[in-house]
């Protein structure tokens, strides 16, 4: 069981990695954000008392009134109980509040569009490279060119086309407005239609990258001897292509994931900017515009936190697939 | 299209952007002039039309592409000389520096890059936002995954034999990594600089876009901000935002493409594979009556390797193999006696084409069978086992399923506890015990694989068994062992064995008859103790005689 | 006379024994054979005397003609190696040049030496300008024999130096290296698991199982008559069809 606890104290490190650069980064880098925040939070009537100014300066630093290891405890014991202090941007709600309204909505547009560009694109690799020689081969450069396309800028031409031109898709937005949000089937179909576009938009972006990958690794399979015992044995095609040469060839797919995770974390951040689209990502952008440091600071650690249950759930799903990596003794 | 053909493309492009992000602004005149002829669309003066306020979009696209392009090669330098570091010295130092720097870089990989360059650039006060500011922090989340693939080959390459020998020539450590190591480094360096530069170009135009981007620069992501903020999409003004991001997708399309051709020359197996309507088989024999007494006959059968300069590599060979015979085929690498022993059960492939020749099993034409009945003729009649027996197991499943398999796709019919107890039955013929049928083709020796390997052959009872090198990788007394194994089967189950190897002395110990191949030739064909004792044929006493024997004179090897 | 002495050596690799007790002397004019089947230690041995690998414990003695003891710094002017597969010991970016002038000037020589040193292991000095892909199997065997004489080495440790090669070359390589041995005055030590060659091509063997040396002695006495069940059963295995075709066996 060595391999699932190294994996769980490597995203335990990456986690305390990620924290601690959330804490540095405001204190090393030039500008007065807390006088900025206290500010905008006058300009928004909200008081302007020491205590505020205390939540603010845990957050982004005193300004050298405190030793950095006090300042360093006291922003980590806040985290742990969960205060991430108040936005100024959507005064006066709390952070959490506001990461806690925009996250379902950005979990489920880019998880979904995630799981299905992973599993399309991977289905079609392994086509592909099983029919190596084709007509299919075509398919390769056609949609690595496709993910050099900036997210956002296919976005806009998806919009323009689609929306604007033909019509068939809302401009913006993540459900009509109209409706009240709610589990009734008039609002999720609503939010259905609207969360189409933005990720059609991710999965075009994303698709070539598992495609590339997965069939060059099937290129690679099909020419391992077990693939070749496989079929002296007399398999059929299917089962050789699904079992033998598939099944090996999605190994590095999947271990690769937390690369291409990245990008679409950061992709679908830009588009659903695009689209207005009520998620974590337009929440960050609003945050930075107005300078709600809190705000930014929240998010960017839900959005890593995310980004590495992600992973590490793929890691150990990993371990569960592939035998020899649970029995290896380095992390590689 | 070919590598070659990927590459030009590639190339072609990529040069024509980058001369018109050089030169395009020297000819375009000033982008930030502004005219009262705001939006007008394309045509006559302004040859990619104006913007809200009347800018010329050529002139800005110009400037623009300059500007993205800089900052593309700013991060694609500094990117990657950090993975180089981290990837490349981490790796060859190896101990707790690898650890270390391989820690860091996975964390690093981890952690999403945009948002950190989001709060970043959110921090920084627009005014101190600089073009190099921007590119040391895109550098700097975005060179780990670069190093990560570094570190793998770095690793592969440094436990290479050259970089030992250099290392007992008395090479520095410094010159051990930067003429041994960095050389062979050199297609994966350009790959993932090619990749940092993309990479960096979409990071900053996100960017831009986002209104984050570095203070008074003037990249592809500015213009589509402004053309965003200037409605060009509501005002259906597509030559404003268009031409940047076609742009975008264009220098990325053809770093692909270039990316694509280093690929395929570091892995040739990548490269596009010519399309072909021939079968493999391309002859249509005359099937001869068989030999009495004979299970397989191959006669005058011709394997060519297709190509520019084809390949002759299995000459107008004739074998036959009889009922429960060993028949030893013997030859040095390359002299065809493998591409004979796949074309005998059609398994080589392209370019690989049976020329012209027949091979007869029993009753069967085996050339003529149709796919389906090929399949069903695999296995059932005639099995194989392989020199590497680790890498003809399938790793990633447990032996009992790729045991399974064969009974599954051959005897549908059979119950599931009547497989689980063929498996066992055939294990235990082989000596390994059932109880490993739960083991993964790791867990298990080298031996005892290819004992897992001539069990599986024996599955469905086959006539014959084609046995390419199957001790090779094996040590002698494991060799010993197996083969003493495969003897004994014979002598019991009554199959006949083609053993195919290098090994004269052994073939002339366990054969009953033996071919001996060279160029793709059968240069000889006789009984083994004739082949022993009464070698005919110049090139079968060399090889004769490239074996000394352990224990009489020492022959050739006279010191 | 320069002499290897190793004494004692030792490694542990992650708590395993790989090499264990194992002490012996390489001396001018004289083959040792180090014959074993794989995993049994003999490659980490010639590993940690090419100083490749630390020894857990023992000691490696160079000492020099006149019985004094070289300096360490000077010891891979006297000691080289031979790997075994000559596809992955020649770096595949360089010229056969850049292999044999790079040792020759680390060692204080000339690179005008290429030419004379490719002669010696017969083969063209025309051949210097191609790159390893360029060769056949033995030719790249005979560059990295170049190579490892290039420092004017005295004691050449030869790591299954024809196993990778195709069988009709073997001895071709073997006799070069015989060839060297005797007009050079060389000492060295022949790691094989081939019994057959190592008897012919050896004076003294030293037969290694699981890290320690079962069995030594002049090679015939220790090959032909051997005493250690171990010994025994590898003369056994190998094949031998003189047994089934001269003897009266089966045939």
């Amino acid at each position: 069981m060595g391999y699932y606890l190294r994996k769980l104290a490597f995203y335990l490190t990456a986690l305390w990695a990620a924290v601690t650069l959330n804490f540095v980064i405001p204190r090393m880098l030039p500008g007065n954000p807390v006088d900025i925040l206290m500010a905008k939070l006058q300009q928004r009537g909200g008081s302007v008392d020491p205590a505020a100014r205390t939540a603010y300066e845990t957050l982004l630093g005193t300004g050298g009134k405190e030793s950095f290891a006090t300042e360093y405890l006291a922003y980590l014991g806040n985290l742990l109980r969960g205060e991430l202090g108040v936005s100024v941007s959507a005064f006066p709600a709390k952070v959490s509040d506001v990461i806690g309204d925009a996250l379902p909505w950005t979990v489920v547009l880019v998880g979904l569009a995630t799981l299905i560009s992973f599993l399309l694109g991977v289905g079609l690799g392994a086509v592909v490279g099983w029919k190596r020689g084709t007509w299919l081969d075509s398919l390769v450069p056609a949609t690595t060119v496709l993910s050099a396309v900036p997210y956002f800028w296919l976005a806009l031409i998806l919009v323009a086309a689609l929306s604007s031109g033909l019509g068939w898709f809302p401009l913006n937005g993540g459900y009509d407005v109209v409706l009240d949000p709610g589990w009734d089937p008039e609002f999720i179909g609503s939010a259905i239609y609207h969360g189409t576009l933005p990720a059609l938009t991710i999965v075009i972006s994303s698709i070539g990258g598992w495609l590339l990958g997965m069939r060059n690794m099937m290129v690679s399979a099909m020419s391992e001897d077990y693939v070749l015992t496989a079929r002296a044995k007399g398999l059929t095609d299917s089962r050789i292509m699904v079992r033998y040469a598939a099944r090996n060839a999605v190994l590095p797919s999947v271990a690769g994931f937390a690369i291409s995770l990245g990008f679409v974390v950061s992709g679908s951040i830009v588009t659903e900017q695009v689209f207005s689209y009520p998620g974590i990502g337009s929440k960050l952008l609003q945050a930075v515009q107005n300078n709600d440091y809190a705000l930014m600071q929240g998010i960017f650690l839900v959005i890593t936190i995310a980004v590495l249950g992600a992973n590490l759930v793929v890691d150990l799903l990993y371990g569960l697939i592939d035998a020899r990596t649970r029995d290896r003794s380095t992390v590689s | 299209m070919t590598w070659s053909g990927k590459l030009v493309t590639g190339l072609g492009l990529a040069a024509l952007i980058v001369l018109f992000g050089l030169f395009g602004p020297l000819f375009t005149g000033d982008p930030a002039t502004i005219r009262d002829i705001g939006l007008t669309p394309p045509g006559g003066e302004h040859l990619l039309g104006t913007t809200l306020t009347g800018q010329d979009v050529l002139a800005q696209l110009a400037h623009a592409t300059r500007g993205s392009l800089w900052i593309g090669v700013l991060v694609g330098v500094m990117a990657t000389v950090l993975s180089g570091v981290f990837g490349i010295v981490g790796a060859y130092a190896g101990g707790v520096v690898d650890e270390a720097f391989s820690l860091f870089s996975n964390v690093m990989l981890v952690i999403p890059g945009l948002p950190l360059v989001i709060v970043v650039a959110g921090f920084v006060p627009a005014d101190q936002r600089g073009t190099w500011t921007i590119s040391l922090v895109l550098a700097i989340t975005g060179w780990a995954a670069a190093a990560r693939v570094l570190r793998a080959q770095t690793l592969s390459l440094r436990n290479r034999d050259y970089v030992a020998a250099a290392r007992v020539s008395g090479e520095r450590t410094w010159r051990v990594i930067c003429v041994e190591i960095l050389p062979n480094l050199l297609p994966l360096l350009a790959s993932q600089f090619v990749f940092a530069v993309v990479l960096a170009i979409l990071s900053e135009a996100g960017l831009s876009f986002l209104g984050l981007g570095a203070a008074n620069s003037s990249t592809l992501g500015t213009m589509l901000y402004y053309a965003q903020n200037g409605f060009a999409l509501q005002r259906e003004a597509w030559w404003w935002f268009v031409p940047p991001g076609l742009i975008i997708a264009l220098f990325g399309g053809a770093l692909a493409l270039i990316n694509f051709s280093i690929d395929e020359i570091i892995n040739p197996k990548l490269r596009d594979r010519a399309r072909r309507k021939r079968d493999v088989v391309a002859a249509t024999a005359e099937v001869a009556p068989a030999e009495p007494g004979a299970v397989l006959t191959v006669r005058n059968l011709n394997v060519v390797y297709q190509g520019d300069n084809p390949v002759h590599a299995v000459k107008d060979v004739s074998l036959t193999l009889r009922r429960g015979e060993i028949l030893g085929l013997a030859g040095e690498s390359g002299c065809g006696k493998t591409t004979l022993a796949y074309a005998i059960n059609r398994l080589h492939r392209p370019p690989a084409e049976v020329t012209s020749g027949s091979v007869t099993f029993e009753d069967v034409d085996v050339l003529a069978l149709g796919p389906e009945e090929l399949r069903e003729f695999r296995w059932v009649r005639l099995s194989m086992v392989f020199q590497g027996a680790m890498n003809s197991l399938n790793p990633v499943t447990p032996i009992r399923a790729q045991l399974q398999d064969v009974l599954r796709t051959h005897r549908p019919g059979m119950s599931t506890p009547d497989r689980e107890l063929r498996c066992a039955e055939v294990l235990r013929l082989v000596g390994v015990d059932p109880a490993r049928l739960g083991a993964y083709p790791h867990e298990l020796s080298g031996g005892m694989r290819q004992r897992v390997m001539i069990a599986m052959a024996l599955l469905l009872d086959p006539q014959v068994m084609i046995m390419d090198e199957p001790t090779t990788a094996l040590d002698v007394l494991v060799q010993r062992e197996i083969l003493n194994e495969i003897k004994r089967l014979r002598d019991e189950l009554g199959f006949a064995v083609v053993f195919i190897t290098h090994d004269l002395p052994l073939l002339l110990e366990l054969s009953d008859r033996i071919a001996v191949m060279r160029d793709g030739e059968v240069v000889e064909y006789a009984d083994a103790e004739d082949l022993y004792l009464r070698p005919q044929h110049p090139y079968t006493r060399e090889l004769l005689a490239s074996f000394p024997s352990l224990t009489g004179e020492p022959g050739a090897l006279t010191r | 006379m320069t002499t290897l002495e190793v004494r004692n050596l030792t490694k542990k690799f992650h708590g395993v024994l790989a090499v264990d007790d194992v002490s012996f002397t390489l001396t001018a004019g004289r083959t040792v054979a180090l014959v074993g089947a794989s995993g049994s230690g003999k490659s980490t041995i010639a590993r940690m005397i090419a100083r490749l690998v630390h020894p857990t414990s023992g000691e490696i003695l160079l000492t020099g003609p006149e019985g004094v003891p070289l300096p360490r710094r000077s010891y891979r002017d006297h000691v080289q190696m031979i790997f075994q597969d000559p596809f992955a010991s020649l770096n595949p970016f360089h010229t056969v040049e850049h292999h044999l002038a790079r040792p020759l000037r680390l060692h204080g020589r000339s690179r005008t030496e290429v030419p004379s040193l490719l002669e010696r292991v017969s083969l063209s000095p025309d051949l210097a300008r191609r790159r390893p892909h360029e060769l056949s199997g033995g030719q790249r065997q005979r560059v990295a024999i170049a190579r490892a004489l290039a420092p004017g080495a005295r004691v050449i440790i030869a790591d299954e130096p024809v196993s990778m090669l195709d069988v009709s070359i073997r001895l071709g390589i073997l006799k070069l290296l015989a060839r060297l041995q005797r007009e050079e005055d060389l000492a060295v030590l022949y790691i094989t698991h081939d019994l057959a060659t190592a008897r012919h091509f050896s004076d003294e063997v030293l037969v290694m199982h699981q890290g320690r040396i079962v069995e030594r002695g002049p090679s015939d006495d220790v090959l032909v008559r051997p005493q250690d069940p171990y010994t025994r059963q590898l003369a056994a295995a190998a094949p031998n069809p003189e047994a089934r075709f001269r003897e009266g066996g089966p045939s």
